[in-house]
């Protein structure tokens, strides 16, 4: 590991940091999201929606424990000799993957292991089944970041560190969003998996070898969610739930479709079609996850689409105003009715006629299913 | 606007890659916390009620040589079943839990507790279910209930029972079926299907393949 490159972007990232405002984004900036909001208090709005003690709860804790991927992410030389092969443009576009990879899965790892230590008391199951998923979210981080060294580069934790911000979403907002990111994180994963394997003259880097194995795991993790939501039906019975189950398969899928794209040189790089891979994502996702959301998108109607290609249009211009060289006033000018029709194109797909769905435990066509 | 693949915190010690990188190496959860299932030879354990009407000598005698019921014990087989097509075909991810779990029993040296049960005839004992299941139908068979329940949540589109056999091979008799699944008329992963006879590993010991 080259500790030159990190401690000198390290410093770059710190008198910056002290200027504040805008950090400009260098490749080791990782990106994240967050939420204002008020610790304590939503914690303890939480603690009653996880006091459950459904056979569901015992059973996941069962498969949680059994920790399938024990020993699966080892290393091995390969690594490092394909790290060496990769230059120019490809190799920058995959460690951005791996920087932004990583810090998904550390974000993962903190939230869970919070939630574990917090809810000890509340319900011992549930808290120890977080437990194990920061346990499982940790090792992915790991071996991403172990991968970063083979590029002499890592995360510049020192950076985050001081750019700390415990942030906790609202219950529905975790057990919704949370699920989607779960099983987006799934079919993301085994998808390139599959077709690296089917298409092994793309297969740059070793890690992605292990994506089947791994994204069990994710695949689990959004099981615990969907007990969570099934323990609480205030989150699965209702109109408001079922406009929250759109709104937040909107946002997942607009924000992968517009990120991806940003970055379609790293699917193209492994041989994908981005905008391909993502609506097979999508479109897979969305039938996992109506196995639990009243509703979700008909995300296979053509007009979705259509208008998810719009928005990234949009999004280009938008950003492609951020590149001019106008000052920010106009920028911002420039940028408003872009932003406008970037809104009207989500609200529209908002707006289209859902899929009545959900799980049969609860869903008011079971009756009428044939299994 | 949430991260694509997780919530995004941001917030991170230098502590963090420590405990990581060691996590990466502790044997965290190790096998005596595994609920394993049952061995198949039906010795019993604590949680497991003797419900048989059939007392034998060797019961009532001794029952910590708990080999020697095992001939006359019944046993609890939990189920989840669909129709084939949902089962075997459709279900991509549930082939590749499958292959996990048995890796994982091969790894671990533990015997095989779960099955793929195709036209299975206990599922006459259940009219109920019966009426509702589209032909010819498939079943997840274990003896680990909780691995079912778990099962079930993920699946969501089964239906679930249990009942209770004296031998495996009564518990996992079936009606032998010729399977063929036609081809989605819409393919848009970026990979080719699963082939079809993946099941073959899972069916009971000792049977048929199906033929496609």
């Amino acid at each position: 590991m080259s500790s030159a490159t990190t401690s000198q972007a390290a410093a770059e990232k710190g008198s910056k940091a002290s200027t504040k405002k805008g950090i400009k984004e260098t490749l080791l900036t990782p990106r994240f999201y967050t939420t204002d909001f008020d610790e304590m208090t939503d914690f303890e709005e939480m603690e009653p929606l996880f006091n459950t003690d459904q056979a569901e709860f015992e059973a996941l804790l069962q498969e949680f424990k059994t920790d399938y991927n024990q020993t699966h992410f080892v290393r091995n030389k390969e690594f490092k000799e394909a790290a060496d092969k990769m230059q120019g443009a490809l190799r920058e576009i995959f460690v951005e993957f791996l920087e932004r990879s990583c810090t998904a899965e550390f974000s993962g790892f903190l939230l869970y292991k919070e939630l574990g230590r917090r809810l000890k008391k509340t319900n011992p199951v549930v808290a120890e089944i977080f437990s194990l998923m920061s346990r499982d979210e940790a090792r992915h981080a790991g071996f991403l970041n172990k991968g970063l060294s083979d590029f002499n580069l890592a995360l510049d934790l020192g950076f985050l560190t001081k750019a700390r911000k415990y942030t906790f979403f609202k219950p529905k907002f975790i057990f919704y969003a949370t699920y989607l990111s779960e099983k987006i994180g799934y079919w993301r994963y085994i998808t390139i998996y599959r077709h690296l394997k089917a298409n092994p003259e793309f297969q740059c880097y070793p890690i992605f070898k292990y994506f089947e194995n791994w994204c069990q795991d994710e695949n689990r993790h959004g099981d615990f969610f969907s007990a969570l939501l099934k323990a609480q039906p205030q989150f699965l019975n209702d109109w408001k739930a079922k406009l929250w189950s759109r709104f937040f398969c909107l946002s997942v899928y607009v924000t992968m479709y517009l990120n991806d794209w940003q970055r379609t040189a790293f699917y193209e790089g492994i041989g994908l079609n981005t905008k391909e891979f993502d609506m097979h994502v999508i479109i897979e996702t969305n039938r996992t996850t109506a196995r639990i959301f009243p509703a979700v998108l008909d995300v296979e109607n053509p007009e979705f689409k259509r208008k998810l290609d719009r928005m990234v249009e949009i999004n280009q211009k938008i950003l492609a105003v951020g590149e001019t060289d106008d000052i920010p006033l106009v920028k911002n000018f420039k940028r408003i009715p872009l932003i406008a029709a970037l809104a009207s194109e989500l609200l529209a797909a908002y707006l289209m006629k859902p899929i009545e769905s959900g799980s049969v435990d609860f869903a008011e066509f079971e009756p009428q299913l044939v299994y | 606007m949430l991260a694509s693949t997780a919530l995004n915190l941001g917030s991170l010690g230098s502590c963090i890659v420590t405990v990581s990188a060691h996590s990466c190496h502790k044997p965290s959860l190790l096998l005596p916390f595994v609920a394993l299932p049952k061995p198949f030879n039906g010795s019993c354990n604590s949680s497991w009620k003797l419900t048989t009407p059939f007392k034998t000598a060797v019961a009532a005698v001794d029952s910590s040589q708990p080999a020697q019921q095992q001939d006359t014990e019944k046993k609890k087989y939990y189920f989840l079943v669909a129709n084939a097509k949902f089962m075997l075909d459709e279900e991509e991810h549930f082939q590749e839990q499958l292959f996990e779990r048995l890796r994982l029993f091969g790894e671990r040296n533990m015997e095989q507790d779960f099955w793929l049960v195709i036209e299975p005839k206990f599922l006459d004992k259940f009219p109920n279910i019966t009426k509702r299941l589209k032909r010819p139908a498939v079943a997840l068979v274990s003896t680990n209930g909780p691995w079912i329940t778990f099962m079930k949540l993920r699946l969501d589109r089964v239906l679930q029972e249990s009942y209770e056999a004296d031998s495996l091979e009564e518990a996992l008799a079936c009606t032998p079926v010729s399977l063929k699944f036609e081809k989605p008329e819409k393919w848009v992963a970026p990979y080719p299907k699963y082939e079809s006879e993946w099941w073959t590993p899972f069916l009971p010991p000792g049977s048929q393949t199906s033929k496609v």
